[in-house]
């Protein structure tokens, strides 16, 4: 856990950590002449066939060889990807932050407030002084201006009186304000903190686990050369099994390096044999992922309908009106509902001949990236190569999404946006991701609960880092999408974790978790929202302050309200129902949401300036 | 300057009526996602079609607003899209949204006939028919400017006439209820997408071929497979 407090942050020198990375980098490359000069001069030189032909001679050679491979492999995983990889992410990550903090603790002061607390959960207060100048009524000229109230001068005249009325709202903009603040610092510190726990465990791992040296040559070589190659191919594997279960401190960016570092054999090994280590993996390149996960997904349903044949006749050895009968018979509808629920993915994603398949409208290939049974069901789905294109659109659904709507609606509107982008943006390449990778609540009395906005941000940050990993090229202009509870989702990543992207768009949002778009960790310029008059959800902002708020400070953008009542005294029709309208969703809704559409493809492709 | 140091209004007094606000709503709404008919209503909107229904008027839209459009230099493709439609922010799944789509090749779509003419005439020639005008906007950007005209009809049809990056032409059906795959019928496309050709993008909802291609058989070619003829 984390021990950096604001100070440290404060003051760290980030150029310092970056010079240690760049000096393992050096390092790595001049040691990288050493296995080189062993196989050139020894193996291929005095030590060769030529000069040398006998049994052990070969043996040497061997051995040799090995070791300059083992050297090589230690310094390109070790060396680079761990250690220097490690230093610069965590420089990046905490300069990142140090900017913010560098900007917020002057306004802090400046607003005679204070930080106070313990360092996982910072409190920004008023200070003794600002306390006592509200108290006297003599409140300082910033606090004066806030509340639109002349500064009083001292005697007892009409500005004094006005103040002393004014006293609560003065204290409550003051103390807003401070929260305000807290919610930046907190989300700054919780981002260095998470930075800071990841260096360190990546570091941690690296001593704690060494590899393997070739065997030493002498009496028992033999016998010990063939266990050291077999654990050699059985390294990657477990190193890649520890990466897709989450038990490797690998980031994205690091296991795209251990992923560009394996031989082609090899990745076409793991990908043929467990394509379950391959297909979820961020920091993998998207192609590699789809033909993983699609004979991934192929397994998963011949699995299926193996299992459900047998219970169908386990079923019908039973007598239907036993309790055991209820519970197989809950069972074989359960797994016929994720059997059905795979086969429509399958279906969206697949062309007449089994193939991949390829979004129609725009011509763009579809990626498999993920999928999941577990809860409501996962799936992210990419319309086009997020590792090529110029622009990324990651849309999080939200409330009652699952993979039963990745089959269907929610790709429908996911497929609509790839559409849109392409329409508005003919001369760029916008790949648009269904990012299904988070279990969202069923009901709006779940969505209530940010559990599952805090649940799936780690997930959300993964998947944004390896967008970035694995961009060939210049990368890709990122945006996450966050309809109504994906909102949250976006916020709670964002906030927590920290996301790289570039913009984030709030549609139909009950609150993102924190009360200013400051607290997001993303420039502020990228930060956007929109809410239609008439969605319900502006007068339910359950997860802090609504991010269409003037205070809130993103970019607000307009939606039409297509939804009607269907009669003046039905007043509240309008307001539930325009809740999906961002994307002329709604039963009876009249008409296009042609802003909503445009203004989002706008966002996403670059051409901010035509936002209305 | 950050947003933050710019606040206007108070966040606890703003939170105070937040939660209000978010007490009364939440009265409402968990019954909103509970039934998925929606809490005031027991029955979704009729709509004049269902979505088997839908395509052909649809198309036929698409064909009259083409038939009012003089020099038409025809659309390069056509496809139909479909979106979910939710109650109370939940997708209803007995309810589907078509949308079809033609949108001119890249070219034609920078011209002015299509980018500024088309959008006077239609305005007129849907006025004229009765049809009202929901959306009719301008968007200036640095290159090019953006256009949106929307024209509802009675049944619940609407056009949309858009010119961005490309131009195109919308139909839209409002929520119908969903039909069964196989009754989905062909409907030939207009504006000059040959059927079954390159532009015409219906595959998805014709597994088997799209019937304007299956039928479309050279009479007088031998056929490349005589294993259906043996």
């Amino acid at each position: 856990m984390s021990e950096l407090t604001w100070e440290h942050l404060r003051d760290l020198d980030c150029g310092a950590v970056r010079s240690l990375g760049d000096s393992w980098q050096s390092y790595t490359e001049q040691q990288l002449v050493h296995p080189e000069r062993l196989r050139a001069d020894v193996v291929g030189g005095h030590l060769s066939v030529e000069h040398y032909e006998s049994d052990t001679a070969a043996t040497v050679r061997d051995q040799i060889d090995m070791t300059a491979d083992r050297y090589e492999d230690d310094l390109s995983d070790y060396a680079r990807t761990r250690v220097a990889t490690t230093l610069f992410e965590a420089a990046d990550a905490l300069e990142k932050e140090q900017a913010e903090l560098e900007e917020l603790v002057p306004l802090i002061e400046a607003h005679g407030m204070a930080i106070e607390g313990d360092r996982h959960e910072y409190d920004v207060n008023l200070s003794g002084d600002l306390h006592r100048a509200i108290l006297t009524l003599d409140p300082p000229q910033w606090l004066c201006d806030r509340c639109g109230v002349r500064k009083p001068d001292g005697f007892w005249d009409w500005d004094t009186l006005k103040v002393l009325f004014d006293g609560a709202d003065l204290y409550g903009t003051a103390v807003g304000l401070a929260g305000q603040y807290q919610d930046w610092l907190r989300a700054v510190m919780s981002r260095a903190h998470d930075a800071d726990d990841e260096a360190a465990a990546a570091l941690t791992a690296m001593s704690e686990h060494p590899g393997e040296l070739p065997p030493e040559l002498g009496a028992a070589y033999d016998d010990l050369v063939d266990d050291y190659r077999e654990a050699l191919s059985q390294e990657v594997a477990d190193e890649a099994r520890a990466i897709a279960e989450g038990a490797s401190d690998l980031s994205p960016e690091q296991v795209n390096q251990w992923w560009e570092g394996l031989s082609e054999a090899e990745r076409e090994a793991l990908a043929e044999e467990h394509p379950e280590w391959v297909g979820p993996v961020d920091g993998i390149p998207a192609a590699a992922r789809d033909t993983a996960n699609r004979a991934l997904l192929d397994d998963r349903i011949g699995g299926l309908d193996s299992r459900i044949a047998d219970k169908e006749r386990a079923l019908a050895g039973m007598d239907p009106g036993s309790d055991a009968y209820e519970r197989a018979k809950e069972e074989l509808d359960g797994l016929e509902t994720d059997r059905r629920e795979l086969s429509d993915l399958r279906g969206e994603i697949t062309d007449r001949d089994g193939g991949p398949g390829t979004h129609g409208e725009t011509g763009q290939p579809y990626h498999l990236l993920g999928f999941d049974t577990e809860g409501s069901g996962k799936a992210i789905v990419a319309i086009g190569d997020p590792d090529t294109a110029d622009n990324v659109n990651a849309y999080v659904p939200g409330t009652g999404g699952g993979l039963a709507g990745s089959g269907a609606g929610l790709l429908d509107r996911a497929r609509t946006m790839a559409s849109d982008a392409q329409f508005y943006r003919p001369d760029e390449q916008t790949a648009t991701v269904l990012w299904m990778g988070y279990d969202a609540p069923d009901d709006l009395i779940e969505a209530t609960d940010d559990r599952w906005a805090r649940e799936g941000a780690e997930n959300l940050e993964r998947f944004t880092r390896g967008v970035r990993a694995t961009a060939e090229g210049e990368p890709a202009n990122l945006t996450l999408t966050g309809h109504s509870y994906g909102s949250t989702a976006v916020g709670a990543a964002a906030s927590g974790q920290g996301v790289e992207a570039d913009n984030l768009v709030f549609v139909g949002s009950p609150g993102v978790g924190v009360d200013t778009a400051s607290a997001l960790g993303v420039d502020e310029g990228g930060v956007w929202a929109s809410t239609n008059d008439e969605d319900m959800i502006q007068y339910a902002p359950v997860h802090g302050n609504a991010p269409v708020n003037e205070d809130f400070g993103a970019g607000t953008f307009t939606s039409d309200s297509p939804r009607e009542a269907s009669s003046p005294w039905r007043f509240w029709e309008g307001a539930t129902e325009n809740h999906g309208s961002y994307w002329d969703t709604d039963e009876s809704a009249t008409g296009p949401n042609t802003a909503s559409r445009q203004n989002q493809a706008y966002i996403v492709t670059g051409q901010e300036a035509m936002v209305r | 300057m950050r947003p933050a140091a710019d606040l206007r209004r108070p966040r606890t007094a703003g939170r105070r009526a937040r939660f209000a606000l978010a007490a009364a709503a939440l009265a409402i709404l968990p019954a909103a996602c509970s039934n998925p008919k929606g809490p005031m209503e027991t029955a979704p909107p009729e709509s004049a079609y269902t979505q088997a229904e839908a395509y052909a008027p649809m198309e036929a839209a698409a064909a009259e607003a083409v038939a009012a459009l003089p020099d038409f230099p025809g659309f390069e493709q056509r496809s139909w899209a479909e979106m979910p439609c939710s109650r109370g922010g939940v997708d209803d799944p007995d309810y589907t949204r078509i949308e079809i789509r033609y949108r001119f090749s890249l070219p034609d779509s920078g011209a002015p006939l299509v980018r500024e003419r088309y959008v006077e005439l239609l305005r007129d020639h849907w006025t004229g028919l009765g049809y009202e005008i929901t959306a009719d906007d301008a968007v200036e950007g640095g290159e090019r400017t953006d256009r949106n005209l929307v024209a509802l009809r009675e049944d619940g049809i609407s056009l949309w006439y858009a010119v961005g990056g490309y131009a195109g032409l919308f139909i839209d059906s409002g929520c119908v209820p969903v039909s069964d795959a196989g009754d989905i019928e062909y409907v030939p496309p207009t504006g000059g997408v040959a059927p079954g050709g390159p532009g015409d993008l219906v595959g998805d909802y014709f597994p088997e071929g799209v019937p304007a291609a299956r039928e479309a058989v050279a009479p007088f070619e031998p056929p490349a497979d005589y294993g259906d003829h043996l």
